[in-house]
């Protein structure tokens, strides 16, 4: 299986233009053949994972046919906003924050090291905004009016979420940008993969900029909630709070992703990367302790700013404590521990409870925290068809990177014609 | 009504804020050390 | 075309242009009368409200809800619960026991002088017109930002439906436009509402209080909270007895995404420029090329 892979692209440095098209039938041909499954089908995870989401797109029927009530979806009119947007969404877009901040450190301060997992990495976030912020499609009540932002029927350019729509469109246009290069390679066009290569220093300065904005943006959806969430969360610095937290939300991502990559196509990554990979990560899990030391000390700050001290002691102050030391501390020290004795299960293990803590942190501002006041017995829980359809697009996703992963050279060394000039 | 008009120092927090960057600033030098701390290689 | 006419229509076009869309940040609505027109809203005396849902059913013909029954013996019962308006209705009555007894409250959109709806929304759905009233319209998504962005909890959505909406209260913009009063304004048989210009009806407010301070608390809620409201009502009790927040501020509502907003451009312009300084800074020089070529292609070839 590998072989075969492994061959499409050992042909391409000899011919002149890669696999190439002369007629429209071969490139139809190449994408047929490409879009056909390789190895096994019969897998434990696809024998899991394929129910799954065949259910949950049973069910995205069911909720464009009827809408967002009950029993589809458990929102209300006290709580607008549930897992969807919540974790889909928000927290979706958090994770794929690992992209922007390695493009920074790649292309921006030129740290070599990490150069390895950037295609990975890029593919990752692309797709994160693909699907996840594709589902917010499904829990916008009006969604054949989606496209009304952008062609300026009408142009809401005082809402936020104004700003945040476009950012979501034009940094995934960005990521295509910058992932591209693997794709022209993939279908061996040279001229185009040049074109594609100068273009990404461009794509990643826009990148960076659109990521810096709308990472804090999702933050300052939440300002004009002022009177609902909880003062130990509401700051106005909320957007900055989103930012920071948005750093070390998506470099345990790309530990995450990155490990559990590493072990299942590890054939396609030869023995010597395999060494410089644990580098990457004990450097991943340092920038992941320092910018979590950071926010922990601005959370702090924060709940002092906003007077807000008092409510310590009470059941929400405690939920408070809860996910700043249990989730924001702890995970804090085991990343700096486990960099300093190169411990890479400590390190996974940090960045999978800063993971929860982050997705804590997200479902606070949109429904835990939020209208804290309403007892709990009326408090928005998701229904278990929100649950298997965010399921259902997860695995979706996996499905996708998956695809792409064994077919474009994105853990795997580009072929040769491409290498002579990067950057 | 009465409370929208009470005095209100909303500058009562800078004192325990700059505090806390005077202990930031002690805990930093102690977290810099042990993040740059390797053990083994 | 004569000179004037052209001056007139040329004058109107640049006036919409900079009034209309693009260029008019949520500010301007605090001028409140940019076209000469005044805010209109309405004033709620809740001591003369006498909880007869006259105004919610004549709401629910006016928009074309379903018709509640207001029997007394309904009435009575339907009271007996807090109450909220709903999908189906713009406007309830709640009643409240206080220390100077029975209390009905009308309870609907507030009408804010800067709505946070509006200034949440992406397509300009929820709009606050120049007369005040602040409208929904179908060009709307359904992100519900509205209503979470709304300090009373006013927009209502309808879950149920595949082609949903946002229902709130309109102030009867479509009556307005007609010179009609709102529907619930000329169903009230107590004069528990009445209907004008905001400036009039603060007026009128003042001087009922003034007239029989004993009456009333002397507070007109709206007048400043969130930045002021065209809905403006006159309490006996202190306005938390009944079901009003006390602690939402006298603080506009778009204000508060104002510190994000405007630090935009200015990312816009200083990032990019400093990350291509850094990128530039961080590039090796000449004689350090050939060494790093060098080392990349020996990393490609494995
Ligand atoms: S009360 Fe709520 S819905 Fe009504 S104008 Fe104010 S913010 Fe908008
Ligand atoms: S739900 Fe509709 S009206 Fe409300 S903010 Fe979203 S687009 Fe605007």
């Amino acid at each position: 299986m590998a072989g075969e892979k492994l061959n499409l692209v050992d042909v391409v440095p000899e011919k002149q233009e890669g696999p190439s098209f002369k007629r429209i039938s071969d490139f139809i041909d190449f994408i047929k053949k490409e879009l056909k499954p390789r190895g096994n089908i019969a897998t434990p995870f696809n024998l899991i994972s394929l129910p799954i989401m065949l259910l949950g797109y049973v069910l995205i029927v069911l909720r464009l046919a009827y809408g967002l009530g009950q029993p589809i979806t458990n929102l209300n009119q006290q709580y607008p906003w549930g897992l969807w947007i919540g974790f889909d969404v928000v927290t979706g877009v958090a994770f794929a924050g690992g992209a922007y901040v390695l493009c920074f450190i790649v292309y921006i301060l030129r740290v070599e090291k990490y150069h390895a997992i950037i295609r990975a990495t890029v593919l990752n976030g692309f797709l994160a905004y693909l699907f996840y912020a594709g589902a917010i499609v499904l829990d916008i009540g009006r969604w054949w009016n989606i496209y009304n932002p952008m062609i300026g029927n009408d142009f809401g350019v005082n809402a936020v979420m104004f700003l945040v729509a476009w950012h979501f469109f034009l940094y995934m246009l960005a990521e295509l940008v910058e992932f591209s290069p693997a794709i022209a390679e993939w279908l061996g066009l040279r001229r185009l993969r040049k074109i594609l290569g100068i273009m990404t220093l461009g794509a990643v300065v826009f990148g960076i900029t659109l990521s810096t904005l709308h990472q804090s943006g999702l933050g300052a959806l939440m300002m004009m909630a002022k009177s609902k969430i909880h003062p130990l969360w509401y700051t106005e610095f909320i957007p900055i709070l989103y930012f920071v937290s948005s750093i070390f939300a998506g470099l345990s991502m790309v530990i995450f992703e990155g490990s559990i990559t590493h072990k299942v196509f590890s054939y396609q990554v030869d023995a010597s990367h395999h060494e410089h990979y644990n580098d990457i990560l004990v450097g991943l899990a340092r920038i992941c302790s320092v910018a979590m030391f950071g926010y922990f000390f601005l959370k702090v700050l924060l709940v002092v700013h906003e007077h807000a001290v008092q409510y310590i002691n009470s059941p929400m102050g405690y939920w408070w404590l809860f996910e700043v030391i249990g989730f924001i501390l702890v995970p804090c020290f085991l990343f700096a521990s486990g960099a300093q004795q190169r411990n890479m299960a400590m390190i996974k293990f940090a960045a999978i409870i800063t993971m929860v803590g982050i997705i804590l942190n997200r479902l606070n501002y949109t429904f835990l925290a939020y209208n804290w006041y309403v007892p709990l017995s009326e408090k928005y829980w998701p229904s278990w068809i929100e649950l298997i359809i965010t399921a259902s697009i997860i695995l979706t996703e996996v499905w996708a990177f998956r695809w792409m992963v064994n077919r474009m050279p994105v853990l795997k060394a580009p072929p040769a014609w491409a290498v002579e000039k990067e950057h | 009504m009465d409370e929208l008009f009470t005095y209100y120092d909303m500058f009562a927090s800078k004192g325990p804020e700059y505090l806390i960057i005077i202990g930031f600033f002690i805990v930093i030098v102690a977290f810099w050390t042990f993040v740059n701390m390797s053990t083994e290689r | 075309m004569d000179r004037r006419t052209f001056l007139k229509i040329f004058g109107s076009g640049v006036a919409g242009a900079t009034t209309g869309n693009l260029l008019s940040p949520g500010r301007s609505f605090a001028k409140g009368d940019l076209s000469g027109q005044e805010f209109n809203g309405i004033l709620v005396d809740t001591t003369r409200c006498i909880g007869c849902r006259r105004c919610e059913k004549a709401c629910a013909e006016v928009n074309g809800l379903p018709i509640p029954d207001i029997s007394e013996s309904k009435n009575e019962d339907v009271l007996k619960e807090p109450r909220n308006t709903s999908d189906t209705q713009y406007t309830v009555i709640t009643k409240y026991e206080t220390e100077k007894g029975t209390i009905f409250v009308p309870k609907r959109c507030m009408h804010c002088n800067q709505p946070g709806c509006a200034a949440a929304c992406l397509v300009k759905a929820m709009k606050k017109r120049p007369t005040g009233h602040v409208t929904w319209d179908s060009n709307c998504i359904g992100c519900r930002l509205c209503m979470i962005s709304c300090p009373f909890d006013i927009p209502k959505f309808e879950y149920n439906k595949a082609m949903p909406r946002i229902q709130k209260c309109n102030l009867c913009y479509e009556r307005f436009k007609k010179g009609e009063l709102p529907g619930c304004v000329e169903a009230c048989p107590t004069g528990a509402l009445m209907s004008g210009s905001r400036r009039q009806i603060l007026e009128e407010g003042k001087r009922r209080i003034s007239d029989n301070p004993d009456k009333y608390v002397d507070h007109i809620y709206g007048e400043y909270e969130v930045g002021g409201t065209s809905h403006l009502y006159l309490s006996a009790v202190p306005f938390e007895q009944i079901g009003f927040r006390k602690d939402l501020g006298t603080v506009a509502y778009p204000e508060y995404s104002t510190g994000f907003l405007f630090a935009v451009p200015f990312i816009f312009v200083l990032w990019p420029l400093a990350m291509l300084g850094i990128n530039r800074a961080t590039k090796k020089s000449k004689e350090d090329e050939g060494h790093h070529e060098e080392h990349h292609n020996e990393k490609g070839k494995h």
